[in-house]
Order: structure tokens, then sequence, then C-alpha cells
């Protein structure tokens, strides 16, 4: 994964998403390389991680090499129209960026693609050797996915259209974009998982992802249950364990993170989880 | 007098499970119940009996008093713009290709149509209870946020903004189409783009009357319901459950509760396996008995932070698949407002 220039992080909420990217972060930055942590949904998950205060959308080096920033839609709009679109003198309450804005707010597919867009225009620039994404859940990922198709489809000439082609030629590209499915062995989350598979398989629209599962447990060696919380602990983690089991078979993994008890800060997790990406990088 | 539960919180943490159960507890305490769930596990569903139902409460096979419910998921705002618009205009619409995209697209959808659904089965009166399990987008602050969201779609924000507040016919709107902010517009986002998206929002704006005064009814509704917050002890639904603390006020009530669900014994936080136990249990013991510890930090920080009233769950290592199973869920359960559900 990290030989790609832009990795995308999904996975049904709750399941570990921003952990798996911000150990992702830290390994590629361990690792020497010039990285990009971008927030693209709700703040709060990556920025937790990294342990730092808010992120904003001018990329902050947290520590040398690691770069991190927080997707906010009305500055990358902005930007898209400056830089991309070539429209100057813009300001953010200009009456074109408003009116950019609110048909961004409406019309279908094009704040996905000025979210989208941000992390591939981040991907062209040298500055970083790679982008990683927190990226939307696995329910709405589908539609910034799908975005630049969408706009194609929608828009049918113009220099939008021209930006939404070589989108889709960038996302589909197995060399530069890679994506991540985070899960987790329970039966919500594996379900959605399988369907987003199904879904990306069908429509064509990025590389081919790899799942991780995320809070595996081992396999207890004792077999005995003995009275008290000695007992009564090995009695739930061996049922935990077989649960797991079923799902694992059911939407087989490329990768196992292990269930990291006790921990306390996300912090914490996110350097776990950068350790256990060096065993399997 | 129906009394409303909404049972929030992130995706994963067990809400539909807490939201069944208490459904089973309130309908052997003698009260008519409905359980609204959206997209339940299968084993859940059918428990509950949902399982092949669509948005029709239907009585339980197995339990007098409880209904249950399914909201659909593919239900979307398109239905609920339709309700309200004129037959020529519903035409339009449907034809429109900004409408269909933007009725799969908009994020608040499914939380607009869970809560418009949910507010008609209070609105009826044929319960004594109404549990809804709310969509977890959002951590469920979107199924609140909803209605006002639906209204500023179909109020137009673009449209206010190119013809400065009240309705306006199309002829207004196409000789304001010729300044040339909107030819710059016109020659980036391709040919007529602007105009086809100008006509979804006229026709849409037409429905805004209807809409607004529904999405006040639901508000209603809202406001006036219980809430439990459902978390589990882990950082992301924690963060989420947070924002019913820092965010809703306005919104609705303060939740009567925050349920920390899958809660390991108390006394494992302090235990340590007797001479003779095998490494093996001895260090399951030790890394379960670290997670008991950090449960209890989680929840303590929570409620002196946020002045929360704090109710546990046990984590039950095989997951209810009947209704006697989520009936025993709760037994061992911790200063849940059974008053708020209004079991005594």
């Amino acid at each position: 994964m990290l030989e790609k220039r832009l990795v995308l992080v999904s996975g049904k909420g709750g399941v570990g998403k921003s952990a798996v990217s911000a150990g992702l972060a830290l390994l590629a930055q361990r690792r020497g390389l010039r990285v990009l942590a971008m927030e693209m949904g709700s703040p709060g998950g990556l920025s937790a991680h990294f342990g730092t205060g808010p992120l904003e959308f001018e990329p902050r080096e947290l520590r040398p090499g690691l770069h991190a920033m927080q997707m906010v839609r009305s500055d990358a709009l902005l930007e898209y129209l400056a830089l991309q679109l070539n429209i100057k003198g813009l300001t953010r309450f200009g009456p074109l960026a408003r009116a950019f804005d609110a048909l961004a707010t409406t019309a279908p597919g094009i704040r996905e693609i000025i979210t989208v867009g941000k992390a591939i225009w981040e991907v062209r620039e040298d500055r970083w050797d790679i982008v990683i994404a927190d990226a939307p859940p696995t329910g709405q990922i589908g539609s910034f996915l799908r975005a630049p198709v969408t706009i194609s489809e929608l828009v049918p000439s113009g220099r939008i259209r021209v930006q939404a082609e070589i989108m889709q030629e960038i996302l589909r590209d197995q060399t530069v974009t890679g994506l991540i499915l985070v899960t987790l062995p329970e039966e919500l989350p594996a379900t959605e998982t399988a369907e987003t598979i199904t879904w990306l398989a069908k429509e064509n629209v990025v590389a081919t992802p790899i799942v991780m599962a995320n809070r595996i447990l081992d396999e207890l060696a004792d077999p005995g249950t003995p009275p008290g919380p000695v007992g009564e602990a090995a009695q739930l983690h061996r049922a935990l364990w077989s649960e797991q089991q079923v799902w694992l078979d059911r939407v087989p993994p490329d990768h196992l993170l292990p269930y990291l008890h006790g921990l306390l800060t996300p912090g914490e997790v996110a350097a776990r989880m950068a350790d256990e990406f060096e065993l399997i990088t | 007098m129906t009394r409303t539960l909404l049972i929030t919180g992130a995706g994963g943490v067990g809400k539909t499970t807490v939201a069944a159960a208490l459904g089973v507890r309130a309908a052997r305490s003698g009260l008519r119940t409905l359980v609204v769930t959206v997209d339940p596990a299968r084993r859940l569903a059918t428990a509950l009996g949902v399982e092949d139902l669509g948005n029709e409460p239907q009585p339980h096979a197995g339990e007098p008093n409880l209904w249950a419910a399914m909201l659909d998921s593919t239900a979307s705002w398109r239905a609920v713009a339709m309700r309200h618009a004129d037959p020529d205009v519903a035409t339009r619409l449907a034809d429109n290709d900004f409408f269909k995209a933007a009725s799969e697209h908009f994020p608040a959808s499914q939380a607009y149509a869970a809560a418009d659904q949910a507010a008609t089965f209070v609105q009826a009166m044929a319960w004594d209870l109404v549990i809804v399990d709310t969509p977890p987008s959002g951590g469920g602050i979107d199924f609140f946020a909803a209605p006002a969201q639906m209204a500023d779609l179909v109020g137009g924000r673009l449209l206010r903004w190119l013809t400065g507040g009240p309705l306006p016919g199309r002829r207004t709107f196409y000789n304001l189409a010729a300044k040339p902010v909107l030819r710059i517009a016109d020659s980036v986002l391709g040919s007529d783009l602007l105009e086809r998206v100008a006509e979804f929002l006229l026709d849409l704006r037409t429905t805004y009357d209807g809409v607004a005064q529904r999405g006040r009814e639901i508000e209603r509704v809202l406001s006036s319901s219980s809430i439990f917050v459902v978390t589990t002890s882990d950082p992301a639904p924690v963060r989420e459950a947070i924002k019913f603390y820092r965010d809703l006020p306005g919104l609705a009530a303060s939740p009567a509760a925050v349920v920390f669900n899958r809660i390991l014994p108390e006394e494992w936080a302090d235990s340590n396996a007797p001479p003779g136990t095998s490494l093996a249990l001895e260090q399951n013991l030790a890394r379960w008995s670290a997670e008991t510890v950090r449960q209890r930090d989680t929840r303590e920080e929570f409620s002196s932070r946020y002045g929360a009233r704090i109710a546990t769950i046990p984590w039950s290592s095989s997951p209810p698949t009947d209704l006697d199973g989520l009936g025993r869920l709760l037994d061992e359960s911790k200063e849940l407002p059974w008053a708020e559900v209004g079991i005594s």
C-alpha cells in the first residue's frame, strides 16, 4: 500500500477506519515518506488518533514528514475554482463562490467531486510521496468514488467534465490508487463490506480493495474454565472468538488486526496499528 | 397519550438490540408497544418478526402488546417531495436528472424519511409507547436535524440568492440567468447545466409550504420524545454520544441516559488469577481486566464531564436470538431510567 500515491480508507462507522488511516500514515512517516493524511469526512477521528487539536484545511506538519489536513468543502471549492478551473479573483463570500457553494450543496456529485478532487489534486502535486485519506464510511463511499462518473453523465461539456475524466483515470489506476476497507468480524460490518465489494466490482470506479478485519481475538490455548473471573473471562473470550470465526469465513479478509485490550488513548491505538502494519508490509 | 422513546447512537453499538429489548419489557409490563427499527441484523429481525415486513406495523405473533415495523431504508425525500407536489410538477420532477440523482444522494434523506415515518406512528395514537431505533448516520444527530435541512433544501438557498426571496416566476429567473456571473458559471459547468438545476429547484420549491409544515410537525414529535443514547466504551461511538450532550440542545430534549452497552463485570478490574492458573488463562484475564478498567474510566469521564446519567448493560457472550433472550438482556442492566419508558 505504501507504494501507491493515494490510499483511501473506508469501512462501516465504528470499525476503526480512522485508526487504520492514522496507523498507515505513521508507518509511511517512519519509512521516510512525505505523507499527507487527509480527513475527508466529519472532523474528529483522524485528529484524535494523531493526538493533535482540530485539523485545518491548510496541511499542518505534525512531525517531520507527516502533514495532516481536514477537508473543508467551501475552502476546497474555492481552491478548485481557482487552480483547476482557472477562475481567479474569488473570495469566500463573493457572489460567484456563494452561487457555486449553494450549487454544491444541491446538485448531486459536486460536493463529492470537490472532496475526491482535492485528494487527487494533492496526489498530482510533488509535495507528497503518498496521500492517505480517512474516507467517508462505506455507506457513502459509493457516491464519492462514483462522483466523477456521475458528473460526466450529468455535465455534457465544459472544464468540469474534463477534470472528471482525469479523476476517473487516476482512481482506476491500480499503481496509483489503493482502497482499504476496514471491517469487523460481526454481522452488520461483514455484510456491509461484502455488499461494498460487490458494488465496487460492478461499478469498476476504483482499484480493487483490500480488506482488513479489525479487533481479531486469538484462540485461547487452554480449554479450561476454572471458577471465578478467570473462567468467566475465558468463557466470554471463547464465545466471542467463535462468533468472529463465522464472519471471517463468510467475508475472508486480506489482513487481520488484533483486538487491543485496555488501550486508553486513540494515539496509543494508532501507534499500535503502525506496529502491526510494519509486520504485514 | 403516546410516549415516544428515541434510541440513538453510532452504528454497531447494539442500538437495535437495546430498542428491541426495551420493547419486549414494555410489552410484557402491559404497554401497547411499537418498536420501529432500521436495517436490523437478520437474527434480530427474525426475533422481532419483521423479517419480511415493510413500513406497516405488524403485531408480533408470539407477544401480545408488541408491534414491530421496519423503516424502509430506500424510502427517500423523493417520496416526500412527490407527496407535496402538484401532479404536473411531480411528473416534471420525476423526469429531471438532478432530482433522480439528488434523491439518491442527499445525505439526510434516509434520516428524514425515518423521522417522518416515526412521527406518523406517534401521531396515530394507536400505541402507549413507540420506540424508535434511529438511523446511525451522524450518530443519530441527522435524524433531529433532517426536518430543517429538508425545508432548507426545498427552500432553495441557491434560488433565494438568485431571486432574493419570494417564489419567483420562471421568466424572472431566466432574466437573472443573463447576469455575467452566471454566464461564467455556465462556461465552467457546461451549457444549460445551471438551467436544468434551476428548473429542478423551481419545481421543488413549489413543495416548500407542504414540506416545511410537515417538518414542523415532525420536530414537535421529536422534541417531546425521551432519548436514550447507546454506546460502547470505544472512542469512536463515545465521540458520537458526546455530540448528544454538546450539539443537541435546541433540537430536542437532553438525553435521559447514556446507555453503555457490552460492559464487563466490575469485579474483573481488580482480579488476579489464583496460583496454579495456566499462563494462557492468566494472560486472558489480565487483558480483559485491562479492558474493564478502560471501560470504567470511560464511563467516569463521561459522567463527570457531561453530568450524564450513566446506565449499563452487561456484555452478553451470545447475542439474543429470540424474544425471551431479548427480555433477559436487561435483567442485569443498571440505572436504566425505566420511568421514561413508562415502566414503574
